[in-house]
Protein backbone atom coordinates (compact mmCIF):
# COMPACT_ATOMS: atom_id res chain seq x y z
CA UNK A 1 0.00 0.00 0.00
CA UNK A 2 3.10 2.08 0.73
CA UNK A 3 3.39 2.57 -3.00
CA UNK A 4 0.33 4.40 -3.35
CA UNK A 5 2.10 7.08 -0.92
CA UNK A 6 -1.11 6.99 1.23
CA UNK A 7 0.55 7.75 4.84
CA UNK A 8 -2.61 7.73 6.81
CA UNK A 9 -3.23 4.23 5.00
CA UNK A 10 -0.48 2.77 5.99
CA UNK A 11 -0.42 3.68 9.92
CA UNK A 12 -3.87 2.00 9.47
CA UNK A 13 -2.15 -0.81 8.45
CA UNK A 14 0.30 -0.59 11.77
CA UNK A 15 -2.84 -0.70 13.85
CA UNK A 16 -3.41 3.19 14.37
CA UNK A 17 -6.82 4.37 15.09
CA UNK A 18 -7.96 8.54 15.46
CA UNK A 19 -10.07 9.91 17.76
CA UNK A 20 -11.48 8.27 21.41
CA UNK A 21 -14.37 5.70 21.31
CA UNK A 22 -17.76 7.24 21.68
CA UNK A 23 -18.38 6.70 25.23
CA UNK A 24 -14.86 7.29 26.76
CA UNK A 25 -14.99 10.78 27.55
CA UNK A 26 -18.74 11.55 27.16
CA UNK A 27 -19.16 12.96 30.77
CA UNK A 28 -15.53 15.07 30.93
CA UNK A 29 -15.10 18.91 30.93
CA UNK A 30 -13.14 18.89 27.40
CA UNK A 31 -10.55 21.51 26.11
CA UNK A 32 -11.80 23.50 23.57
CA UNK A 33 -10.59 26.50 21.23
CA UNK A 34 -12.06 29.05 20.22
CA UNK A 35 -11.95 32.12 16.77
CA UNK A 36 -10.01 31.65 13.65
CA UNK A 37 -10.63 33.14 10.49
CA UNK A 38 -9.32 33.20 6.72
CA UNK A 39 -10.32 35.59 4.34
CA UNK A 40 -8.00 36.66 1.11
CA UNK A 41 -6.10 39.79 0.69
CA UNK A 42 -4.10 41.50 -1.99
CA UNK A 43 -0.95 38.84 -1.96
CA UNK A 44 -2.61 35.51 -0.72
CA UNK A 45 -4.88 34.32 2.01
CA UNK A 46 -4.49 35.95 5.33
CA UNK A 47 -5.19 32.85 8.49
CA UNK A 48 -5.57 33.79 12.20
CA UNK A 49 -6.91 32.52 15.68
CA UNK A 50 -6.90 33.47 19.02
CA UNK A 51 -5.19 31.75 21.29
CA UNK A 52 -7.51 30.82 24.02
CA UNK A 53 -8.02 27.17 25.19
CA UNK A 54 -11.40 26.73 27.42
CA UNK A 55 -12.68 23.43 29.49
CA UNK A 56 -16.19 25.06 30.06
CA UNK A 57 -15.64 27.93 32.11
CA UNK A 58 -12.11 27.46 32.81
CA UNK A 59 -9.54 29.28 31.11
CA UNK A 60 -6.69 26.34 30.49
CA UNK A 61 -4.48 27.92 28.21
CA UNK A 62 -3.69 31.19 26.45
CA UNK A 63 -1.21 30.77 24.62
CA UNK A 64 -2.44 28.27 21.84
CA UNK A 65 -1.43 28.35 18.59
CA UNK A 66 -4.47 27.08 16.93
CA UNK A 67 -3.14 28.27 13.40
CA UNK A 68 -0.79 24.93 11.84
CA UNK A 69 1.47 25.26 8.80
CA UNK A 70 1.06 21.85 7.64
CA UNK A 71 3.64 22.22 4.37
CA UNK A 72 5.37 25.34 2.27
CA UNK A 73 1.90 26.59 0.84
CA UNK A 74 -0.84 25.21 3.42
CA UNK A 75 -2.58 26.41 6.85
CA UNK A 76 -4.89 24.42 8.96
CA UNK A 77 -6.73 26.51 11.42
CA UNK A 78 -8.48 24.64 14.15
CA UNK A 79 -11.50 25.04 16.73
CA UNK A 80 -12.42 22.50 18.62
CA UNK A 81 -10.71 19.84 20.72
CA UNK A 82 -7.15 20.01 20.20
CA UNK A 83 -6.09 17.02 21.10
CA UNK A 84 -7.67 15.86 18.10
CA UNK A 85 -7.03 18.87 15.87
CA UNK A 86 -3.55 18.84 16.46
CA UNK A 87 -3.30 14.82 16.05
CA UNK A 88 -5.50 15.53 12.39
CA UNK A 89 -2.39 18.37 11.81
CA UNK A 90 0.18 15.66 12.69
CA UNK A 91 -1.25 12.97 10.25
CA UNK A 92 -1.80 15.77 7.31
CA UNK A 93 1.69 16.92 7.80
CA UNK A 94 3.57 13.31 7.78
CA UNK A 95 0.93 12.62 4.92
CA UNK A 96 1.85 15.54 2.77
CA UNK A 97 5.46 15.25 2.91
CA UNK A 98 5.43 11.29 2.37
CA UNK A 99 3.22 11.67 -0.65
CA UNK A 100 5.70 14.48 -2.24
CA UNK A 101 8.77 12.13 -0.99
CA UNK A 102 7.40 8.95 -2.64
CA UNK A 103 6.05 10.24 -5.64
CA UNK A 104 8.22 12.86 -6.12
CA UNK A 105 5.33 15.50 -6.84
CA UNK A 106 3.44 17.49 -4.47
CA UNK A 107 -0.23 16.20 -3.57
CA UNK A 108 -2.79 18.38 -5.58
CA UNK A 109 -4.49 21.15 -3.25
CA UNK A 110 -8.17 19.08 -3.84
CA UNK A 111 -5.89 15.59 -2.69
CA UNK A 112 -4.96 18.43 0.61
CA UNK A 113 -8.51 18.82 1.10
CA UNK A 114 -9.54 15.49 0.77
CA UNK A 115 -6.98 13.89 2.80
CA UNK A 116 -8.26 16.47 5.91
CA UNK A 117 -12.24 15.51 5.01
CA UNK A 118 -11.33 11.73 5.29
CA UNK A 119 -9.89 12.81 8.77
CA UNK A 120 -13.14 14.34 9.63
CA UNK A 121 -15.14 11.60 8.49
CA UNK A 122 -13.03 8.99 10.20
CA UNK A 123 -13.82 11.00 13.75
CA UNK A 124 -17.58 11.45 13.44
CA UNK A 125 -18.21 9.48 16.13
CA UNK A 126 -15.54 10.95 18.73
CA UNK A 127 -17.30 14.06 17.16
CA UNK A 128 -20.77 13.04 17.67
CA UNK A 129 -20.34 12.33 21.13
CA UNK A 130 -18.17 15.45 21.65
CA UNK A 131 -14.83 13.59 22.97
CA UNK A 132 -13.45 14.82 19.15
CA UNK A 133 -15.27 17.71 17.75
CA UNK A 134 -13.09 19.90 15.11
CA UNK A 135 -14.16 22.27 12.88
CA UNK A 136 -11.26 23.49 11.06
CA UNK A 137 -10.21 25.72 8.30
CA UNK A 138 -7.86 25.03 5.69
CA UNK A 139 -6.44 27.57 3.25
CA UNK A 140 -3.40 27.64 0.94
CA UNK A 141 -1.79 29.02 -1.64
CA UNK A 142 -2.35 26.42 -5.10
CA UNK A 143 0.48 26.72 -7.26
CA UNK A 144 -0.92 24.37 -9.93
CA UNK A 145 -3.74 26.91 -10.61
CA UNK A 146 -1.76 30.40 -9.11
CA UNK A 147 -4.62 31.16 -6.73
CA UNK A 148 -5.11 31.12 -3.09
CA UNK A 149 -7.58 29.29 -1.70
CA UNK A 150 -9.76 28.77 1.17
CA UNK A 151 -11.83 26.26 2.40
CA UNK A 152 -14.04 25.26 6.03
CA UNK A 153 -15.46 22.22 7.23
CA UNK A 154 -18.26 20.94 9.42
CA UNK A 155 -17.82 18.14 12.26
CA UNK A 156 -18.85 15.52 9.86
CA UNK A 157 -15.97 15.88 7.38
CA UNK A 158 -18.10 18.10 4.69
CA UNK A 159 -16.02 20.54 2.68
CA UNK A 160 -17.37 24.48 1.63
CA UNK A 161 -15.02 26.51 -0.43
CA UNK A 162 -14.81 30.45 1.51
CA UNK A 163 -14.54 32.36 -1.64
CA UNK A 164 -13.76 35.60 -0.18
CA UNK A 165 -13.92 34.09 3.59
CA UNK A 166 -14.21 31.30 6.25
CA UNK A 167 -14.99 31.92 9.80
CA UNK A 168 -15.51 28.84 13.10
CA UNK A 169 -15.28 28.25 16.49
CA UNK A 170 -17.78 30.08 19.00
CA UNK A 171 -16.56 33.54 18.53
CA UNK A 172 -17.60 32.69 14.83
CA UNK A 173 -20.79 34.52 14.49
CA UNK A 174 -19.78 37.45 15.81
CA UNK A 175 -17.02 38.21 13.55
CA UNK A 176 -19.15 37.05 10.45
CA UNK A 177 -21.19 39.43 10.39
CA UNK A 178 -18.73 42.42 10.21
CA UNK A 179 -16.61 40.54 7.66
CA UNK A 180 -19.72 40.45 5.36
CA UNK A 181 -19.93 44.37 6.26
CA UNK A 182 -16.49 44.93 5.43
CA UNK A 183 -15.90 43.23 2.91
CA UNK A 184 -19.44 44.56 0.68
CA UNK A 185 -19.64 48.25 2.16
CA UNK A 186 -15.99 49.04 3.45
CA UNK A 187 -13.21 51.40 1.74
CA UNK A 188 -12.07 47.99 -0.16
CA UNK A 189 -12.86 44.57 -0.48
CA UNK A 190 -10.78 42.20 1.79
CA UNK A 191 -9.19 40.68 -1.40
CA UNK A 192 -7.73 44.40 -2.17
CA UNK A 193 -6.46 45.12 0.84
CA UNK A 194 -2.71 45.12 1.53
CA UNK A 195 -0.76 42.54 4.43
CA UNK A 196 -0.55 45.62 6.71
CA UNK A 197 -4.49 46.79 6.06
CA UNK A 198 -5.41 42.94 6.14
CA UNK A 199 -3.72 42.61 9.40
CA UNK A 200 -5.17 45.87 11.38
CA UNK A 201 -8.48 44.22 10.47
CA UNK A 202 -7.97 40.92 11.97
CA UNK A 203 -6.42 42.23 15.11
CA UNK A 204 -10.22 44.37 15.39
CA UNK A 205 -11.86 41.60 14.18
CA UNK A 206 -10.36 39.07 16.90
CA UNK A 207 -10.81 41.82 19.41
CA UNK A 208 -14.50 42.64 18.21
CA UNK A 209 -14.66 38.72 18.88
CA UNK A 210 -13.14 38.45 22.46
CA UNK A 211 -15.26 41.23 23.59
CA UNK A 212 -18.67 38.87 23.00
CA UNK A 213 -17.10 35.18 23.40
CA UNK A 214 -15.58 34.85 27.03
CA UNK A 215 -13.99 31.22 25.07
CA UNK A 216 -12.04 33.80 23.01
CA UNK A 217 -8.83 35.29 23.76
CA UNK A 218 -8.28 38.87 23.05
CA UNK A 219 -5.01 40.63 23.05
CA UNK A 220 -3.38 41.22 26.34
CA UNK A 221 -0.37 44.06 26.33
CA UNK A 222 0.22 43.55 29.76
CA UNK A 223 1.50 39.47 28.63
CA UNK A 224 2.75 40.83 25.22
CA UNK A 225 -0.25 37.74 23.97
CA UNK A 226 -1.49 38.79 20.55
CA UNK A 227 -3.32 36.28 17.88
CA UNK A 228 -1.44 34.28 15.48
CA UNK A 229 -1.39 35.43 12.19
CA UNK A 230 0.04 33.96 8.89
CA UNK A 231 0.00 35.03 5.12
CA UNK A 232 0.22 32.02 2.62
CA UNK A 233 1.55 33.40 -0.75
CA UNK A 234 2.94 32.26 -3.57
CA UNK A 235 6.55 32.32 -1.77
CA UNK A 236 5.07 30.23 0.88
CA UNK A 237 4.07 30.72 5.15
CA UNK A 238 4.77 33.31 6.90
CA UNK A 239 3.88 34.38 10.59
CA UNK A 240 3.65 38.39 11.76
CA UNK A 241 5.98 38.94 14.40
CA UNK A 242 4.73 39.95 17.50
CA UNK A 243 6.33 43.33 17.47
CA UNK A 244 4.65 44.11 14.32
CA UNK A 245 1.28 43.45 15.59
CA UNK A 246 2.38 45.11 18.91
CA UNK A 247 2.43 48.42 17.04
CA UNK A 248 -0.24 47.91 14.64
CA UNK A 249 -2.69 47.20 17.41
CA UNK A 250 -1.26 50.23 18.94
CA UNK A 251 -1.76 52.65 16.27
CA UNK A 252 -5.04 50.86 15.21
CA UNK A 253 -6.70 49.12 17.17
CA UNK A 254 -6.49 50.22 20.85
CA UNK A 255 -8.21 53.33 20.76
CA UNK A 256 -10.88 53.48 24.00
CA UNK A 257 -10.43 50.21 24.89
CA UNK B 1 23.56 -28.46 -3.33
CA UNK B 2 24.06 -25.14 -1.21
CA UNK B 3 23.70 -26.85 2.33
CA UNK B 4 26.97 -27.89 2.04
CA UNK B 5 29.57 -24.97 4.05
CA UNK B 6 32.18 -25.00 1.00
CA UNK B 7 29.26 -24.60 -1.99
CA UNK B 8 27.81 -21.95 0.22
CA UNK B 9 30.92 -20.14 0.38
CA UNK B 10 31.37 -20.78 -3.41
CA UNK B 11 28.18 -19.26 -4.51
CA UNK B 12 28.34 -16.04 -2.42
CA UNK B 13 31.71 -15.66 -3.79
CA UNK B 14 30.37 -15.89 -7.43
CA UNK B 15 27.48 -13.67 -5.96
CA UNK B 16 30.11 -10.72 -5.02
CA UNK B 17 32.03 -10.92 -8.30
CA UNK B 18 28.69 -10.94 -10.29
CA UNK B 19 27.45 -7.23 -8.47
CA UNK B 20 30.98 -6.29 -8.29
CA UNK B 21 30.70 -6.52 -12.16
CA UNK B 22 27.43 -4.99 -12.11
CA UNK B 23 28.68 -1.82 -10.56
CA UNK B 24 31.21 -1.29 -13.14
CA UNK B 25 28.30 0.31 -15.38
CA UNK B 26 26.86 2.74 -12.28
CA UNK B 27 27.40 5.93 -12.21
CA UNK B 28 29.20 7.46 -8.52
CA UNK B 29 27.55 9.57 -5.97
CA UNK B 30 29.42 12.18 -3.93
CA UNK B 31 28.21 13.70 -0.94
CA UNK B 32 30.06 16.48 1.08
CA UNK B 33 29.36 18.82 3.57
CA UNK B 34 29.63 22.58 2.84
CA UNK B 35 28.55 26.08 4.61
CA UNK B 36 25.49 25.78 2.85
CA UNK B 37 24.76 22.11 3.98
CA UNK B 38 25.10 18.97 2.41
CA UNK B 39 25.34 18.71 -1.12
CA UNK B 40 24.84 15.22 -2.91
CA UNK B 41 25.80 15.26 -6.58
CA UNK B 42 25.42 12.54 -9.61
CA UNK B 43 25.28 12.55 -13.28
CA UNK B 44 22.45 10.23 -14.93
CA UNK B 45 20.77 9.21 -17.80
CA UNK B 46 17.32 10.18 -17.07
CA UNK B 47 16.24 7.91 -14.46
CA UNK B 48 17.10 9.94 -11.01
CA UNK B 49 19.48 8.49 -8.59
CA UNK B 50 18.77 11.28 -5.44
CA UNK B 51 15.87 11.69 -3.60
CA UNK B 52 14.57 13.07 -0.46
CA UNK B 53 14.10 10.87 2.83
CA UNK B 54 13.08 13.10 5.41
CA UNK B 55 13.47 16.41 7.03
CA UNK B 56 17.09 15.92 7.03
CA UNK B 57 17.69 13.15 5.31
CA UNK B 58 19.09 12.17 1.47
CA UNK B 59 19.93 9.57 -0.31
CA UNK B 60 21.82 8.71 -3.20
CA UNK B 61 22.15 5.52 -4.76
CA UNK B 62 23.56 3.46 -7.45
CA UNK B 63 22.54 0.01 -9.02
CA UNK B 64 19.60 -1.25 -10.26
CA UNK B 65 16.74 1.50 -10.23
CA UNK B 66 13.79 -1.10 -9.28
CA UNK B 67 16.01 -2.65 -6.13
CA UNK B 68 16.95 1.51 -5.18
CA UNK B 69 13.01 2.07 -5.49
CA UNK B 70 12.29 -0.64 -2.95
CA UNK B 71 14.81 0.07 -0.34
CA UNK B 72 13.87 3.65 -1.08
CA UNK B 73 10.12 2.86 -0.12
CA UNK B 74 11.01 1.21 3.30
CA UNK B 75 13.51 4.12 4.08
CA UNK B 76 10.29 6.58 3.64
CA UNK B 77 7.79 4.29 5.27
CA UNK B 78 9.90 3.45 8.71
CA UNK B 79 11.20 7.37 8.57
CA UNK B 80 7.84 8.68 8.68
CA UNK B 81 6.21 6.09 10.86
CA UNK B 82 9.08 6.31 13.14
CA UNK B 83 8.60 10.88 12.86
CA UNK B 84 4.72 10.49 13.26
CA UNK B 85 4.73 7.86 16.32
CA UNK B 86 8.20 9.36 17.92
CA UNK B 87 9.40 12.82 16.75
CA UNK B 88 11.36 13.74 13.69
CA UNK B 89 14.17 14.04 15.96
CA UNK B 90 14.26 10.58 16.40
CA UNK B 91 14.56 9.46 12.43
CA UNK B 92 18.07 9.52 12.64
CA UNK B 93 20.66 8.32 9.48
CA UNK B 94 22.09 5.87 11.75
CA UNK B 95 18.57 4.02 13.19
CA UNK B 96 17.23 3.98 9.68
CA UNK B 97 20.73 2.15 8.39
CA UNK B 98 21.63 0.04 11.36
CA UNK B 99 18.35 -0.99 12.53
CA UNK B 100 16.32 -0.87 9.15
CA UNK B 101 17.27 -1.73 5.33
CA UNK B 102 21.33 -2.58 6.44
CA UNK B 103 19.79 -5.94 7.77
CA UNK B 104 17.23 -6.25 4.70
CA UNK B 105 20.30 -6.06 1.89
CA UNK B 106 22.61 -8.23 4.25
CA UNK B 107 19.85 -10.85 4.51
CA UNK B 108 18.90 -10.59 0.47
CA UNK B 109 22.66 -10.90 0.05
CA UNK B 110 23.26 -14.22 1.89
CA UNK B 111 20.42 -15.87 0.92
CA UNK B 112 21.29 -17.56 -2.41
CA UNK B 113 18.17 -18.88 -3.89
CA UNK B 114 16.68 -15.07 -3.94
CA UNK B 115 18.10 -12.23 -5.84
CA UNK B 116 20.41 -9.51 -3.97
CA UNK B 117 19.90 -5.92 -4.03
CA UNK B 118 22.21 -4.21 -6.72
CA UNK B 119 22.00 -1.38 -5.32
CA UNK B 120 24.40 1.01 -3.02
CA UNK B 121 23.44 3.67 -1.07
CA UNK B 122 25.01 6.90 0.41
CA UNK B 123 22.48 8.01 2.94
CA UNK B 124 23.33 11.66 4.02
CA UNK B 125 22.02 13.57 7.48
CA UNK B 126 22.17 17.27 8.45
CA UNK B 127 22.92 17.71 11.45
CA UNK B 128 20.86 20.21 13.70
CA UNK B 129 24.38 22.13 14.65
CA UNK B 130 27.60 22.55 12.01
CA UNK B 131 29.81 20.27 12.31
CA UNK B 132 27.49 17.70 12.99
CA UNK B 133 26.65 16.58 9.84
CA UNK B 134 26.95 12.60 8.70
CA UNK B 135 27.07 10.07 5.79
CA UNK B 136 26.42 6.69 5.87
CA UNK B 137 27.28 4.11 3.05
CA UNK B 138 25.89 0.50 2.35
CA UNK B 139 27.20 -2.36 0.61
CA UNK B 140 25.53 -4.15 -1.71
CA UNK B 141 26.20 -7.09 1.14
CA UNK B 142 24.85 -4.93 4.08
CA UNK B 143 27.90 -3.51 5.34
CA UNK B 144 27.68 0.15 6.46
CA UNK B 145 30.22 2.59 7.31
CA UNK B 146 29.69 6.16 9.02
CA UNK B 147 31.46 9.28 8.11
CA UNK B 148 31.72 13.01 8.72
CA UNK B 149 33.30 15.48 6.01
CA UNK B 150 31.98 13.88 2.97
CA UNK B 151 31.38 10.01 1.65
CA UNK B 152 30.94 8.27 -2.43
CA UNK B 153 29.78 5.67 -4.23
CA UNK B 154 31.32 4.07 -7.02
CA UNK B 155 32.19 0.62 -8.57
CA UNK B 156 35.06 -0.91 -6.39
CA UNK B 157 36.28 0.30 -2.67
CA UNK B 158 39.78 1.30 -4.95
CA UNK B 159 38.03 3.69 -6.46
CA UNK B 160 35.65 5.10 -3.90
CA UNK B 161 39.38 5.83 -1.77
CA UNK B 162 40.70 7.73 -4.91
CA UNK B 163 37.47 9.89 -5.02
CA UNK B 164 37.46 10.49 -1.21
CA UNK B 165 41.16 11.09 -1.17
CA UNK B 166 40.80 13.82 -4.13
CA UNK B 167 37.85 15.35 -2.20
CA UNK B 168 39.73 15.50 0.78
CA UNK B 169 42.29 17.48 -0.42
CA UNK B 170 39.98 20.24 -2.11
CA UNK B 171 39.50 23.02 -0.01
CA UNK B 172 35.10 23.20 0.25
CA UNK B 173 33.60 25.81 2.39
CA UNK B 174 31.39 27.56 -0.49
CA UNK B 175 28.27 25.67 -2.11
CA UNK B 176 30.52 26.29 -5.34
CA UNK B 177 33.70 24.40 -4.17
CA UNK B 178 30.97 21.93 -3.31
CA UNK B 179 29.62 21.82 -6.65
CA UNK B 180 32.92 21.64 -8.41
CA UNK B 181 35.04 19.39 -5.78
CA UNK B 182 32.08 16.85 -6.28
CA UNK B 183 32.43 17.47 -10.07
CA UNK B 184 35.49 16.36 -10.65
CA UNK B 185 35.47 13.23 -8.22
CA UNK B 186 33.01 11.86 -10.08
CA UNK B 187 35.25 12.32 -12.84
CA UNK B 188 38.03 10.36 -10.96
CA UNK B 189 35.53 7.83 -10.20
CA UNK B 190 33.64 7.53 -13.58
CA UNK B 191 36.87 7.80 -15.85
CA UNK B 192 38.40 4.91 -13.36
CA UNK B 193 35.21 2.74 -13.94
CA UNK B 194 35.28 2.91 -18.14
CA UNK B 195 38.78 2.15 -17.28
CA UNK B 196 38.23 -1.31 -15.29
CA UNK B 197 35.45 -1.85 -18.11
CA UNK B 198 38.27 -2.32 -20.36
CA UNK B 199 40.83 -4.20 -18.48
CA UNK B 200 40.82 -7.82 -18.00
CA UNK B 201 39.02 -8.75 -14.36
CA UNK B 202 43.01 -9.86 -13.39
CA UNK B 203 44.09 -6.15 -13.05
CA UNK B 204 43.54 -3.79 -10.66
CA UNK B 205 40.14 -2.02 -10.87
CA UNK B 206 40.96 1.20 -12.05
CA UNK B 207 42.79 2.49 -9.96
CA UNK B 208 46.13 3.65 -11.56
CA UNK B 209 43.20 5.46 -13.90
CA UNK B 210 42.19 7.04 -10.75
CA UNK B 211 45.25 7.85 -10.05
CA UNK B 212 46.15 9.52 -13.39
CA UNK B 213 43.07 11.64 -13.32
CA UNK B 214 43.41 13.02 -10.50
CA UNK B 215 46.81 14.61 -11.46
CA UNK B 216 45.26 16.14 -14.10
CA UNK B 217 42.52 19.23 -14.12
CA UNK B 218 42.78 19.50 -17.60
CA UNK B 219 41.44 15.78 -18.41
CA UNK B 220 39.13 15.64 -15.38
CA UNK B 221 37.78 18.94 -17.01
CA UNK B 222 36.96 17.43 -20.10
CA UNK B 223 35.75 14.29 -19.37
CA UNK B 224 32.64 16.21 -17.45
CA UNK B 225 32.23 18.27 -20.53
CA UNK B 226 32.03 15.43 -22.63
CA UNK B 227 30.16 12.87 -20.49
CA UNK B 228 27.66 16.13 -19.97
CA UNK B 229 26.52 15.41 -23.79
CA UNK B 230 24.20 12.72 -22.96
CA UNK B 231 24.56 12.67 -19.25
CA UNK B 232 22.42 15.54 -16.85
CA UNK B 233 24.21 16.38 -13.92
CA UNK B 234 21.97 16.02 -10.47
CA UNK B 235 22.77 17.71 -7.97
CA UNK B 236 20.85 17.84 -4.26
CA UNK B 237 21.31 20.24 -1.36
CA UNK B 238 19.90 19.67 2.11
CA UNK B 239 19.74 22.84 2.59
CA UNK B 240 20.87 24.38 6.54
CA UNK B 241 19.75 27.64 5.72
CA UNK B 242 15.96 26.46 4.51
CA UNK B 243 12.90 28.16 6.83
CA UNK B 244 10.98 24.82 8.31
CA UNK B 245 11.14 21.28 8.82
CA UNK B 246 12.39 20.03 5.45
CA UNK B 247 16.05 20.62 4.37
CA UNK B 248 15.79 19.03 0.62
CA UNK B 249 15.99 20.94 -2.37
CA UNK B 250 17.52 20.38 -5.59
CA UNK B 251 19.98 22.79 -7.12
CA UNK B 252 17.73 24.64 -9.55
CA UNK B 253 19.36 24.89 -13.39
CA UNK B 254 20.66 28.26 -12.70
CA UNK B 255 21.99 27.84 -9.50
CA UNK B 256 23.80 24.89 -10.67
CA UNK B 257 25.03 26.56 -13.92
CA UNK B 258 26.48 29.33 -11.33
CA UNK B 259 28.32 26.93 -9.67
CA UNK B 260 29.96 25.15 -12.07
CA UNK B 261 33.60 25.43 -13.06
CA UNK B 262 34.35 27.40 -16.33
CA UNK B 263 32.64 26.55 -19.43
CA UNK B 264 30.46 23.63 -17.74
CA UNK B 265 27.59 25.72 -16.33
CA UNK B 266 25.59 25.81 -19.60
CA UNK B 267 21.67 25.26 -19.04
CA UNK B 268 21.08 21.62 -17.69
CA UNK B 269 17.81 20.37 -16.72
Amino acid sequence: MGMQGDFYQLLKEQGYVLGLSGEAGAHQQLTTATTILAFKYLDGVLVAGDRRATAGNLVMYDRTDKVLEIDRHSVMAIAGVPATAYEMARILEHSFKYYRRTQLQELSFEGKLRALSKLLKENVPAALAGTGTVAPIFAGYDLEHDAAKIYFYDILGAEFEGVEYAVSGSGSPTIRGILHYVNTWGEQPLSEMPEEQATVQTLRLLTSAAEFDSATGGVNRDANLYPVVKFITASGVKTMPDPQLRSLFELNVSRGL
Amino acid sequence: MYEEPYRWIEAIGNRRQYLDDQFRQGSPVIGIACDAGILLMTMSKGTPKLYEIYDRLALGGMGHPADLEKLRFNLLEMAHVEGFNRSPSDVTGTRMVKYGIAPVIKQAFEEVFRAPFIVKILLAELGQKAGKDRFLTINFDGTFEEKTQCAVLAASAAIEQEMTAYLQQQPVVSLEQAVTAAVYSWAIGDRAQRQAREESRDQPKGQDAAVRLANDPDLLHEHVRQCMNDMTIECALLDRHMPGASKYRMLEPDELGRSLPNDLGRPTT
